[in-house]
């Protein structure tokens, strides 16, 4: 690890003041700890903001506030969380270890990086690490890929599991920039396709900080489900994750949504097959359908065609669990 | 709760470890946590490319950083004797040269070694070194390189190929292991200090004090008791602790050249580099039967990866020469050498692998001929002799084990018909295959020290890896004095205690136990020939006469003759009562053939949208002789199960073909099975003695609890979906695409 300083600003605003390109913020530190041990991210300060942000969850009519600094363990069981946006608190708890999710902050979790294990290896090209030097997953082990929304310069994936329902349920990024102006970012714009800037994993303005992310109220207390199929039953990333949530009227799916992880750079969401099944029975064929719809989007590489089988397979399970679940 | 509100009694209970307590309560120190004064910390720089020779290596910037005392290269690393030149490098048989060549074999290989203050300051300085090579063409892909292997004979030929071609029903398959990694929680570590010009003392994590003590001695030819080697907690090894890796004696060297002890742990990456692992393997089984299901012939072909500036053969073949009975019998085998790092030992070396593809085949060959798998195994075993050597076992209950396992799991429940039983998408199938392994035996010695109040510390140099050897110590001792748990006090891991052979191949208890009765022998006869002068009944005694307890020595007859303990030692001023034996095999193992097996029972879940398998039950038999600790001997064989649900479902480390880098290198890339993973193992022993195999009666268990979990695991896998999956690890990709 390189030296750096160390410093814990005890407010929002003492952490922007000495926010730079240089400097990073530091929450939990599960993601930002690894890189700075692997050389990969060798920031000259850490700006510990646990002190900083707040850490509390409030419900209100309009939905729930979900502070930057609550831990994931925290939303998981909570009681406001567990009843009115349960798919969240399953989704969280699909993610990463206990130990971990102890550790990790809510607005860390939007802000880790996509996975690529050339990303972790400072011995071979990566263009999300050194722009410009090429893509070794591209024609290399590309199993955990992308398979939707990735470019020639990059087909790592977004890992996260609480992002996956977050961007099914819409929620908002609060931030707030040196200007003390707070801006709320849609959970869908939050996070960035590679493009031809793969070094950049979301938008959060330069030296902003997220102050809380919101989620709007819903109608998806009972039907909902998250799937995620991976190598080992915990701490491992998702080959695919669906988060899945319908309403359903009179016996008709009034509203739908899909999101995914494990398929592109950022947490992906399904929107011609929510369409599709806007207004359908909830039956077996409407949810092979909708599945077809979403793997129709995608284009596999070489080493990861079995992510459209199994995409297909894992928006069928979490659709059907939707009604069982 | 109220649990931590409870009294914490410090003792262990009786039942559990001898070292569970100092290795809960953390004052049991593992080699990375001895404090040596003036101690200083070592990291290693690897290579960036696989294969070529170094130009140059930049460590001005290093050498900057604070704290920095030394870098060293080839070019500037005190000469080790045994390396002086190539001939004396080959004659050392270390493997690989590290910091005596300029010669690049394999990426990560050390180049250079910052030795610094701190170890926060070593990493950062290793972070700046840079090294120019001329870089040459390498190769590591085993799936392009295995067929231009050429195979040759791994044993002797039974009968002919021609005479079973015409045989009813043949199988005929291809097996691919990938290579899997050791990864013991505990990190490989050394700390090493000159204590005198020519005096080593090394903490250092191993499976062998003896094996690092008599590497040493030759590397630096100095005598062995010079060299005292310490490794009294290890945190698992699987296999790698048994051979001396180029990071141990990187570290010799630093401490050589800073004259100050040196401390070098490993990083979690190199652990995947350079400490061994399971080589990639490619195998071909054919087996036939005739129509009853009686086995007419084998061919078992194997090939696996090696490194290019060493050699290492796991022997894949071996257990097709040893299960069953086959008239006719070929086995061949090659090595493929790849610019990667050596190759060793894993846990079920060699037969682990073998046993995937065998036990996999006669999976099929039972759904061919319509014969229950076990049925098929019960038929075929080859329980009266070694079919190999011709000897005859000593005891081989393997067919218990299958009886016994297929019981608990109550094997009628299975459906010969693929996918049978389903809930949904989920499948569910039953599956099992056997494993055995050679139940070997070394010679070993121990010792004792006995105290006036009756208190005794059994001694040994042998190495306790996790698999409770301290605890079986006891155990025995208990046994064959009558003093009682608490008074028996274990020491172990030190060379400077009576010498044993490395822990590994499921050889420790075996060599141990023999050991540890030899010496409660002599403490016996050490303690007649006191008592003799108070007491005449104990002259001319042999050890079986003679019964210990916490207090004295008695004589077998009824009226027992009793001589306290106080009495011998006021008597004739006694301190401390030493004594040490030795043991080793005799004419038994000559004459007759050993074996441990065990019977792997499993039933699956296999979801057929989503390609998740789900291990519902685990049922293990083993025959491991006499059970010395049920509970140390259960826990062997759950965490070998365990990792073979790892071999089975997700373990493997790629190498990439065109940078011959390993992809995902860290505990987060690298998948074994963790609790989730695996339901509550049900293990059964067959627990009955081999009085032939050493003084206690047992076998060793280390080896056969993963021998047989991986192919019954793919057996149900087959059961459930009628998918015949060959190559490991089974992950949900190949079970949806398969």
């Amino acid at each position: 690890m390189r030296p750096f300083i160390f410093t814990k600003p005890a407010t929002a605003d003492q952490a922007l003041i000495k926010k730079t390109n240089q400097a990073q913020f530091i929450a939990g530190g599960t993601n930002l700890l690894d890189l700075m041990k692997k050389h990969i991210a060798l920031p000259e300060e850490l700006l510990d903001v646990t002190n900083a942000l707040p850490a509390a969850i409030t419900a209100n009519t309009k939905g729930i506030r979900i502070d930057a600094m609550v831990r994931n363990s925290a939303i998981a069981s909570q009681a406001e969380v567990l009843s009115q946006f349960p798919l969240l608190a399953k989704a969280v708890l699909a993610g990463a270890s206990p130990q971990i999710r102890n550790m990790a902050s809510t607005a860390g979790n939007l802000l880790q990086r996509t996975r690529c294990p050339y990303f972790y290896d400072t011995t071979v090209p990566c263009n999300k690490r050194i722009p410009g030097t090429g893509c070794s997953a591209m024609d290399g082990d590309n199993r955990m890929s992308a398979i939707v929304g990735y470019s020639n310069q990059c087909v790592a994936v977004h890992p996260s599991d609480m992002c996956i329902a977050l961007a099914a349920l819409e929620a908002n990024v609060l931030v707030t920039g040196r200007d003390k102006k707070q801006h709320s970012i849609p959970f869908k714009d939050f996070h960035r396709l590679p493009g031809t800037t793969p070094q950049l994993d979301n938008n959060l303005p330069a030296n902003a900080v997220i102050t809380a992310v919101e989620i709007p109220g819903n109608r998806f207390q009972k039907n909902f489900a998250y799937v995620k199929v991976r190598d080992r039953d915990s701490y491992a990333f998702a080959l695919i994750s669906v988060a899945a949530a319908l309403h359903m009227e009179a016996g008709v799916i009034s509203e739908a949504r899909l999101a995914s992880g494990g398929v592109a750079h950022k947490p992906w969401r399904w929107y011609k097959a929510e369409q599709f099944l806007k207004g359908k029975k909830p039956s077996a064929e409407n949810f092979r359908q909708a599945a077809s719809i979403a793997v129709g989007e995608t284009k596999p590489l070489a080493n990861n065609k079995f992510k459209t089988v199994m995409l297909q397979g894992a928006i069928e399970t979490a659709l059907q669990n939707c009604l069982t679940a | 709760m109220g649990f931590f509100d409870d009294t914490i009694s410090l003792s262990a209970p009786p039942e559990g470890r001898v070292e569970a307590t100092a290795k809960v309560t953390g004052s049991g120190k593992y080699s990375a946590e001895y404090e040596v004064a003036s101690l200083c910390h070592a990291v290693l720089v690897g290579s960036t490319i696989p294969a070529g020779i170094i130009k140059s290596i930049n460590v001005g910037n290093a050498r900057q950083v604070e704290g920095v005392i030394d870098v060293i290269t080839h070019l500037n690393r005190p000469m080790v004797p045994a390396f002086a030149d190539e001939a004396k490098i080959k004659e050392a048989r270390f493997g690989l040269p590290v910091f005596h060549t300029d010669k690049i074999y394999f990426k990560g290989q050390p180049i250079a070694m910052v030795i610094a203050e701190t170890l926060e300051d070593a990493t950062y300085a290793a972070s700046l070194i840079t090294a120019e090579y001329a870089a040459d063409q390498f190769n590591v892909d085993f799936e392009k390189s295995y067929k231009n292997a050429e195979l040759k004979t791994a044993g002797k030929d039974r009968g002919t190929a021609d005479s079973w071609a015409e045989t009813p029903s043949v199988v005929e398959a291809e097996y691919t292991i990938k290579n899997e990694v050791h990864n013991p929680m505990e990190m490989h570590a050394t700390i090493a200090h000159w204590t005198a010009e020519n005096e080593l003392k090394m903490f250092d994590k191993n499976q062998g004090v003896n094996n690092v003590q008599r590497m040493f001695a030759k590397l630096y030819n100095i005598p062995a008791e010079k060299i005292h080697v310490v490794s009294e907690f290890v945190g698992g090894g699987f296999g790698s602790g048994l051979r001396v890796w180029p990071h141990c004696l990187a570290a010799v060297i630093g401490a050589k050249a800073v004259k100050r002890p040196v401390k070098l742990v490993l990083t979690r990456p190199q652990m995947f580099t350079l400490v061994g692992y399971r080589p990639e393997s490619w195998q071909k089984v054919k087996i036939g039967a005739d129509n009853s299901g009686k086995f007419t012939g084998i061919l078992h072909q194997a090939r696996h990866a090696t490194c290019v500036y060493d050699n290492f053969n796991e022997g894949i073949t071996r257990i097709a020469r040893l299960v069953y009975n086959f008239a006719n019998l070929r086995t061949e085998s090659a090595t493929v050498p790849l610019n990667l790092s050596m190759p060793t030992w894993m846990r079920g070396p060699g037969d682990c692998t073998g046993d995937f593809a065998i036990e996999s085949a006669i999976d099929e060959l039972s759904y061919k001929l319509n014969i229950d798998p076990v049925q098929l195994r019960l038929q075929n075993l080859a329980l009266e002799k070694d079919p190999d050597s011709g000897k005859k076992w000593s005891t081989n209950f393997v067919d218990e084990c299958i009886k016994l396992a297929a019981e608990k799991i109550q094997w009628q429940n299975r459906k010969a018909a693929i996918g049978a039983i389903s809930d949904g998408d989920w499948k569910t199938g039953y599956g099992m295959a056997v494993g055995m392994w050679n139940a070997g035996r070394s010679n070993a010695s121990a010792g004792i020290k006995m105290l006036k109040d009756g208190s005794i510390t059994v001694q040994t140099a042998m190495t306790d890896i996790g698999t409770g050897t301290g605890t079986a110590m006891q155990n025995i001792a208990k046994d064959a004095t009558g003093i009682s748990k608490e008074k028996i006090r274990i020491e172990l891991g030190n060379s400077n205690l009576p010498p044993a052979p490395s822990q590994g191949g499921s050889t420790g208890l075996s060599s141990i136990s023999g050991a540890v009765a030899a010496a409660v022998n002599a403490l016996k006869m050490k303690l007649a020939g006191f008592a003799a002068a108070e007491n005449d009944t104990y002259k001319n005694v042999v050890g079986a006469d003679i019964i210990l307890s916490d207090n004295g020595i008695s004589y077998k007859t009824t009226n027992q003759q009793f001589v306290p303990y106080s009495v011998i030692w006021e008597k004739n001023n006694l301190q401390v009562l030493e004594v040490e034996a030795s043991s080793a095999p005799g004419d038994e193992r000559k004459q007759l053939a050993f074996c441990s097996s065990a019977a792997h029972f499993c039933m699956v879940k296999v979801n057929t949208k989503t390609g998740k398998i789900k291990i519902e039950k685990m049922v293990c038999a083993a025959d491991g002789g006499t059970i010395v600790n049920e509970k140390a001997a259960a826990n062997q064989i759950s965490g070998a199960v365990v990792g073979g649900i790892g071999m089975a479902l997700m373990e493997e480390q790629l190498i990439d073909p065109k940078l011959g880098t390993a992809i995902g290198n860290d505990l987060a890339g690298y998948h074994f099975a963790v609790n989730a993973d695996a339901p509550i193992v049900e293990v059964i022993f067959v627990n009955k003695p081999d009085v032939n195999s050493n003084p206690s009666g047992s076998k060793g268990l280390g080896e056969v609890g993963i021998i047989g979990a991986a192919a019954a695991i793919a057996n149900a896998i087959y059961n459930a979906i009628g998918k015949r999956l060959r190559d490991l690890p089974i992950t949900p990709d190949k079970v949806l695409m398969g």
